[in-house]
């Protein structure tokens, strides 16, 4: 029986440092493993002893892509161990800091991580002079969504005003007109986007899993909602520590959730947009159409197309969002309660969860963090192995650049899963 | 001409450091016309680990040993080496948990710690000479800039090496802790963030670590004075850059 063997020492073009070890012999992988080598990090243990405000700022710094998510779901279950409950403008103004940092994820992640792999270079800089064109609407774009987030945050990555129940300061009309009129200019560079993700050659591979997401009645869920999945599963946030279960993994500093006595999962923008495309708006719905987006979609590769059309939605949903936006300064004040709290939120790369006790002093007594890529491990290890097993008539070398691009195809963080 | 060869290395951290150099705004495609970005494992695959550099960027705090054996190594091959943000150079967020035993952390995450190989976390001129750091959390836009411009330029960078009190005069803002009563950390954060909290009408919080010759003692006296617990001061000092002397000094009065 022929054998093969693969290693990937470290996996290029992703957030944080993992390797793949696959053995193959005849058709079938005899050993698999995504072996996540990034040191841990013990959010959970050091936050233990420090100050609930200090959280957010402390949290933010768990991922230098998605702080924001980090940021905002802290807050929220702060808020909600206290009993707090925030005005409709902090709601929507964190709504918009996500939907703002989305966007801005999801393109670096196609631009810069996953559109290499499709045209066998082998990172952006090789790209140059040929994608010129495309690097820069990736920057044009990218700025024009990081001045967002930073105009209600105060800076793009790990922001500062954002605070409990509220936030310390707020953008002037002003600069919300600018913002809006901003956003209005790379409508068609989004529109662009999508076209160019959609003309990659995306492998053809196939596999159902059960995707889960967080979806609210009225609106595209981003921060708060139900965790609903494709297998029927619909519970409050609260309710998570009841049906999923988180297991370390030997060869792994990350450790793996799953729905207790069920199979793997998937989370991020290919799941949500399996789950809640009916939401959508019809001008993002028609895009899709267009590309060729059709619903189920079971290849983890279209994450890619789902991100791009998601970055057509969000541009749009922030736009619509500032055109009706009136602020006015709020009184932020609330009573420091003990109390545990829960929360969710859509990061970039899907479902995040926080969970913390606070004592009457305000101090956290326990911390528990669930990171999206920690929802996907398992899903990115069992697509590995029928991706290996449909390949196995390859050369060693192109079955090693598939797993690669599949792992890819997921923006997985891997310094958020060590956390 | 020749372009300068530049490395990235990461160590443990957010890599937002490294986002904030891909992110670089405007400046990003100058950038790479004029540098060879030569090892830089979050943006291409490959690379050429070995050296020689012109200069290495380190971002993240060390917390394993490994890291220490290739720092030294690229210490070796390079003609400057860097550190990059808050962790790599003050120990930043990673450090909080040095001033806990190490097992207790890491017994509240993992019940097998034999496979847990993590010491306490410490920055990066701890173990090898460094040519300059480039403050902030993440790393200052301006602060980069000035460092890639010399590096083409063959000039001296030159850092702000102050407290944030003087960008928030310059700026004009009123002073949270003299006017306000807020807890504010500015007397002793280096700048370079161009006050950002204050200007956002919050007290700093010392995410850029501590400047040179700062009187942290005398900040945290003010504190206590405010009303802030033995506890709540400690913790002011040992958020950002708990290994650093300068904040050290601020904290041991109190724990």
């Amino acid at each position: 029986m022929s054998e093969k063997d693969i290693f990937i020492d470290y996996l290029a073009r992703v957030e944080g440092e993992t390797a793949i070890k696959i053995n193959i012999k005849g058709n079938k992988p005899q050993e698999l493993k995504l072996n996540i080598f990034e040191p841990p990090r013990f959010f959970e243990g050091f936050l233990v002893g420090r100050k609930y405000y200090e959280v957010p700022d402390i949290v933010s710094r768990i991922c230098g892509i998605c702080p924001v998510s980090h940021m905002t779901t802290a807050l929220r279950a702060i808020e909600k161990a206290m009993g707090i409950n925030p005005s409709q403008q902090t709601r929507i103004l964190r709504r918009l800091m996500a939907l703002s940092q989305m966007v801005s994820s999801h393109l670096i992640h196609l631009y810069m991580l996953a559109m290499p792999d499709y045209h066998g270079y082998s990172g952006a800089q090789e790209m140059l002079p040929e994608f010129a064109e495309e690097l820069s609407r990736l920057m044009r774009m990218k700025k024009v969504m990081n001045d967002l987030t930073a105009a209600i945050g105060g800076r793009a990555s790990h922001p500062v005003s954002a605070v409990v129940n509220g936030f310390t300061d707020l953008p002037s009309s002003q600069e919300l007109e600018r913002r809006q009129r901003d956003l209005e200019k790379i409508e068609t560079d989004a529109v662009k986007t999508v076209r160019m993700v959609s003309e990659f050659s995306i492998p053809d591979f196939c596999r159902k899993t059960e995707y889960v997401a967080l979806k609210a009645a009225n609106r595209y869920a981003m921060i708060e909602g139900n965790i609903v999945s494709s297998a029927g599963l619909e519970i409050p946030e609260q309710d998570y520590d009841k049906y999923f279960e988180e297991q370390e993994v030997s060869y792994s500093m990350a450790k793996r959730a799953r729905v207790k006595d069920r199979n793997s999962l998937m989370v991020g923008a290919l799941a949500r947009l399996n789950l809640k495309f009916d939401q959508l708006p019809p001008s993002v719905k028609k895009l899709a159409k267009e590309v060729g987006f059709k619903l189920p979609d079971y290849n983890p590769f279209h994450n890619n197309l789902a991100q791009s059309l998601e970055i057509f939605y969000g541009i749009q949903e922030c736009r619509q969002i500032l055109e009706n936006l009136k602020l006015s300064l709020e009184n932020n004040n609330y009573r420091v309660r003990a109390g545990e709290g829960a929360a969710f939120s859509e990061a970039p790369r899907g479902l995040l969860y926080h969970r913390y006790t606070i004592n009457a002093r305000g101090v956290i007594e326990k911390a528990n963090i669930v990171t999206p890529t920690v929802h996907n491990f398992a899903n990115i290890e069992e697509d590995l192995h029928h991706l290996v097993i449909q390949n196995s008539d390859l050369p060693t070398a192109k079955i090693a650049l598939l797993c690669e691009m599949l792992v890819r195809a997921y923006d997985p963080c891997f310094s958020c899963s060590v956390h | 001409m020749k372009k300068n060869r530049l490395a990235i290395f990461k160590y443990s951290c957010c890599a937002g450091c490294q986002f904030q150099l891909f992110f670089f705004q405007e400046h990003v495609l100058e950038t790479l016309a004029a540098v060879d970005i030569v090892y830089c494992k979050m943006g291409a695959s490959g690379g050429v680990k070995e050296g020689p550099f012109e200069v290495a960027l380190i971002e993240g705090a060390i917390t394993e040993s490994w890291q220490i054996d290739e720092l030294k190594r690229v210490r070796e091959v390079s003609h400057f080496l860097i550190p990059i943000g808050s962790c790599a150079v003050n120990g930043g967020i990673p450090a909080i948990k040095d001033i806990y035993p190490e097992m207790e952390v890491e017994k509240r995450v993992y019940q097998d710690l034999s496979v847990i190989h993590s010491v306490k976390a410490h920055p990066i001129d701890d173990y090898v000479r460094v040519d300059g750091y480039v403050r902030g959390c993440p790393m200052g836009e301006r602060d980069l800039l000035e460092l890639l411009t010399s590096l083409l330029l063959n000039t001296k960078p030159s850092f702000p090496e102050y407290c944030v009190c003087v960008e928030c005069k310059l700026a004009g803002t009123i002073c949270l802790l003299m006017s306000e009563g807020k807890p504010c950390m500015g007397p002793v954060t280096n700048a370079g963030c161009g006050a950002l909290c204050p200007s956002h009408a919050r007290a700093c919080y010392g995410c850029w670590g501590p400047a040179p010759n700062v009187n942290a003692p005398a900040l945290a006296k003010k504190f206590e004075q405010l009303g802030l617990s033995p506890d709540d001061i400690v913790r002011k000092f040992t958020q950002f850059a708990s290994p650093k002397i300068e904040f050290r000094k601020g904290a041991e009065m109190y724990e």
